[in-house]
């Protein structure tokens, strides 16, 4: 899996256009997971999410943390109430992001959290844990659990998973959008990257061009030796060619992309980068409804042969959408990295979206090729437009 | 790596509290989920920032430190910029942890999620002890390697209010306008920034950027942080398009004169409360009193630089005594009815007698033709 340096703050273009995602969108996915939640014998659903792994938290409120975190208390009936570890001054911000309207600022989600569920009359019943992405800190989780000695807890944390894996017309169109974003920067880079220059300056050029494009959030690493995050270290200047492997946030859904630019004439780095773009090809060929996942991996040990367990490092395909890594997962390694307990699916369907990349190291040098589809039932197709 | 000597300092610190506590092993945890508020106390131990979501620092009392963490790809540049020799991937830490000896300290417990810890508790047969105090004892104040970071860091945050001031013009996108901070500090080598730039005639309150476009008249509040090498600084200025109105300049030189008494206040060995209630007592003079408290405003400043732990919060009560080499902002950020939400603030150290800001920017206004 490919991770970037996680920043402090979504610093980025923070919006709710509810005419493109109506609150009705919402609510079908409410009523689906209430379902659950009766299937389970559950009263409650209290959802944890911060601005690291937001996925479970948004898919039903459409907010997402800016800072730190915040859990969502669902009742099986009645209204939703979102706790944010954030200012009282900040509450009407954040309510322009969601469809929530009782939304409580607080600087201890645990202990205040425990008071929200008391006062909704859920002290003693049984309440089911979302928190997907590892994040509730334990010292918040321990207050809430202490001060609620008489509920019964119940880890949900794969709950909404299964809803998540098969993206909605208006998810697609979302994410469609934001990959359009993407191959807009991949492009744009072109004019920014050129031999003798800084590779901060570079990644600083970036970034911009993503933020004037109106990304919520950009994760960038690159380099041409190895894959390198943002740092004042890294003060290497361009020379032969540079790998860069790009993850934006956009309307709240992520896509990413892997680029490699080749800036002499060396043939080698030519012939290994049409390389790895042909492998993402056939490895995007297996992606059809009813396909097996693990065909993609397969395809990229076939293809890679002895460069496959170093490439394998980096991961060669994962679901991607609210989460930059969620299901479907190639194995169960991949998952546990990100923190979840299982792949998710085994079997690819329609409207699933997952990220390709292959990542070749070859005599210290690095070359990447990745791009973001969606399964159609005509196969697969790039969210970048490619 | 850089400093080598500071990190080995940090060590060897580090170490001597362990004998203190009677513990044999730190375990020093981050998950990858930055925060400019909280310590990376893995990075302060070992200069290395990471992007994976699982960073264990085992650091026995006599035998080698391991770094562990995920992904393994990040293995090499951790050997790079650490001074960590032996760095391994996360999931070789269960065949070290088990074979800790006696008592174990256990340093990031509020980044760890349950089921971590819990694994870890099992391996040891122990609950480690919450050993956080260890490093913060020793990051209160900033040693000498760090100023000069914070103080690169400062440079760059000076450069994001004049990239501000000279490309903010009507039209453009709230978020673009945070963008043109952004890219300068970028451009100068800043890591991250826990940035926020709006602009309206009336602003509630500081928030990220949205694509409200910007228009002549508006305010532009900012609060900038760029970070260098895992250490933040922050300003916060207050910008208008256009002459300000005179009750905004009138306004905002409450602020600059919290902001100076504040300053002032700020002694060392004094208490953090003192520059808090300063800064409240002018905005009282004025009339304000009411407007002391949330939402209007937070708290009149907060530690910073790795963490906000010394001296905590600027707010009545904190009796935590301003010590040379502590860092910190102070920021008479402040709603009031007639003008909307108005920034103003410095990032200052302690030095042996009184507080010293870190930028260079005006405190004036500033004022956009």
């Amino acid at each position: 899996m490919i991770f970037g340096r996680h920043s402090v703050l979504k610093r980025g273009c923070s919006t709710w256009d509810p005419t493109q995602v109506p609150q009705t969108e919402f609510h079908s996915r409410l009523d689906a997971v209430r379902r659950e939640m009766a299937r389970q014998s559950l009263d409650a659903l209290v959802i944890y999410g911060d601005n690291y792994s937001f996925a479970d938290l948004c898919y039903l409120t459409n907010y997402f943390p800016k800072v730190r975190g915040g859990i969502a208390v669902v009742p099986r009936e009645g209204a939703i109430s979102l706790l944010l570890n954030i200012g009282s001054r900040d509450v009407p911000f954040a309510k322009t992001l969601t469809w929530v309207e009782d939304v409580r600022a607080s600087n201890q989600v645990g202990a205040d959290g425990a008071k929200l569920l008391k006062e909704k009359g859920f002290e003693k019943t049984r309440v089911g844990l979302m928190d997907s992405g590892n994040g509730f800190p334990l010292p918040q989780l321990e207050e809430m659990k202490e001060a609620l000695p008489s509920v019964s807890w119940q880890v949900c944390d794969s709950m909404i998973a299964p809803q998540r894996l098969v993206k909605t017309a208006r998810e697609l169109g979302a994410m469609r959008e934001a990959g359009h974003l993407l191959s807009d920067i991949c492009d744009g880079a072109l004019a920014f990257i050129k031999q003798g220059r800084k590779e901060y300056e570079v990644i600083a050029d970036i970034d911009r061009l993503a933020r004037d494009k109106g990304a919520e959030d950009i994760r960038i690493l690159a380099g041409d030796k190895r894959l390198n995050p943002p740092s004042f270290k890294q003060s290497a200047t361009l020379n032969n060619h540079w790998s860069l492997y790009l993850a934006v946030q956009h309307e709240r859904y992520w896509v990413e992309a892997g680029r490699t630019f080749i800036l002499s004439n060396d043939a080698q780095l030519q012939a290994a980068y049409q390389k790895t773009q042909e492998m993402v090809a056939q490895m995007a060929a297996q992606l059809k409804p009813g396909g097996a996942v693990a065909a993609i991996d397969e395809t990229a040990r076939h293809a890679l042969g002895e460069f496959y367990s170093t490439a394998s490092l980096y991961g060669f395909a994962n679901g991607i959408g609210l989460n930059q890594w969620e299901a479907p997962f190639l194995n169960e390694d991949d998952a546990r990295e990100v923190g979840a307990t299982s792949v998710g699916a085994n079997t690819l369907n329609a409207n699933m979206t997952l990220a390709l990349r292959v990542t070749f190291e070859t005599e210290a040098r690095i070359v990447l090729f990745g791009d973001s589809f969606e399964v159609t039932e005509s196969g697969a197709k790039s969210l970048l437009g490619g | 790596m850089e400093g080598q000597q500071e990190f080995d300092k940090r060590i060897s610190r580090g170490r001597q509290a362990m004998r203190d506590k009677g513990l044999q092993t730190l375990l020093i945890y981050d998950s990858g989920r930055h925060n400019f508020l909280r310590m990376n106390y893995v990075a302060y131990l070992t200069d290395f920032i990471s992007v994976g979501p699982e960073t264990m620092l085992v650091l026995p009392l006599e035998d080698r430190p391991v770094l562990y963490l995920s992904p393994v790809w990040d293995i090499p540049r951790a050997q790079e910029e650490s001074w960590v020799s032996e760095v391994r991937p996360f999931n070789q830490l269960w065949s070290r942890v088990p074979s800790a000896p006696a008592k174990v300290g256990l340093i990031g417990r509020e980044a760890m999620h349950v089921s971590l810890h819990d694994e870890i508790t099992k391996s040891l047969g122990q609950t480690p002890v919450n050993a956080k105090d260890i490093i913060e004892n020793m990051a209160r104040c900033k040693s000498d390697f760090e100023l000069e970071r914070l103080r690169r860091a400062a440079e760059i945050a000076d450069a994001g209010v004049t990239a501000l001031h000279d490309d903010a013009r009507p039209g453009l996108k709230e978020f673009e306008l945070a963008a043109i901070v952004e890219h300068r500090m970028r451009y100068l080598g800043a890591e991250d920034n826990f940035g926020m730039v709006v602009a309206n005639p009336h602003n509630q309150a500081l928030h990220p950027p949205t694509d409200r476009i910007v228009q002549s008249g508006d305010i532009i509040i900012g609060e900038i942080t760029p970070c260098i090498g895992g250490l933040f600084v922050q300003i916060c200025r207050t910008m208008v398009l256009g002459e300000p109105a005179p009750a905004v300049r009138e306004k905002y030189a409450i602020l600059k004169k919290g902001m100076r008494l504040g300053m002032d206040a700020a002694k060392t060995g004094a208490p953090a409360s003192d520059v808090a209630a300063a800064i409240n007592d002018t905005f009282i003079e004025y009339g304000y009193e009411q407007y002391c408290r949330p939402p209007f405003m937070r708290v009149r400043g907060h530690g910073l630089g790795c963490g906000s732990f010394a001296p905590g919060s600027l707010e009545d009560g904190n009796q935590t005594q301003l010590e040379e080499g502590m860092t910190f902002i102070i920021h008479p950020n402040q709603y009031l009815p007639e003008t909307g939400y108005l920034t103003l603030g410095d990032t200052v150290v302690m030095t042996k007698t009184k507080a010293e800001s870190l930028m260079k920017s005006s405190w004036d206004i500033y004022v956009k033709d």
